[in-house]
């Protein structure tokens, strides 16, 4: 019985993290590439960390570092992402061109004409 | 169950390289931070699994180290480039 919620939560895991992967490469601009990596990989690792935690029980020596893991993931994760895209908006990297809503532009918070 | 950790461990390794894609090409500098940032996320689950199918728990240590510092390092780029001293 654990070993099959083991390998079904890996399983999971395993297939957010492909499809991070696959929409890091092919996602047309930064911005939408943040998206898949900050909300995928968050997806995609804590299933795996849940599968060492119910595999090895949490209070061992991997199960607890891998509830440490998670929680860093779960904190750290959405900040670096917030901080990274601000920072490339502000230095100016541009959006896909299909992109349909600028808000910081159109409210003249970004310091650009317009 | 050291079965699954090494499946978890090898497939995490191929998305690496999937994503070395992204950190080489990557137009802008952020492109590259944010491939890196991920590889990193990944190498620590996949050095926690390895840790666990291998029996050794102090490498395990390592992927609590991979987690903290990575993003630490992500912080301090994305406070370089938004004062634009790069």
């Amino acid at each position: 019985m654990r070993d099959v919620v083991v390998i079904v939560l890996a399983a999971v895991g395993m297939f957010v993290s492909l499809t991070a992967t696959v929409g890091i490469l092919r996602m047309p601009d930064l911005y939408t590439r943040v998206q898949c990596s900050s909300k995928a990989v968050t997806v995609g690792t804590l299933p795996v960390l849940a599968a060492v935690v119910v595999g090895q029980g949490p209070l061992t020596a991997y199960g607890g570092r891998a509830l440490l893991v998670g929680l860093l993931i779960l904190l750290l994760g959405s900040a670096t992402a917030h901080a990274l895209t601000r920072a490339a908006y502000k230095a100016g990297v541009p959006m896909w061109p299909g992109a349909v809503v600028d808000e910081p532009h159109e409210q003249g918070a970004d310091g650009a004409p317009g | 169950m050291t079965r699954v950790y090494e499946a978890v461990c090898v497939l995490e390794l191929l998305l690496m390289i999937a994503l070395l894609v992204r950190l080489a090409r990557g137009p802008s500098v952020t492109d590259r931070i944010l491939a890196l940032n991920t590889i990193s996320s990944q190498a620590a689950v996949a050095v926690l699994c390895y840790a666990a199918a291998a029996g050794r728990s102090s490498y395990a240590d390592v992927a609590l180290w991979l987690a903290s510092f990575s993003y630490l390092a992500a912080f301090i780029w994305a406070r370089y480039l938004e004062r634009g001293l790069l």
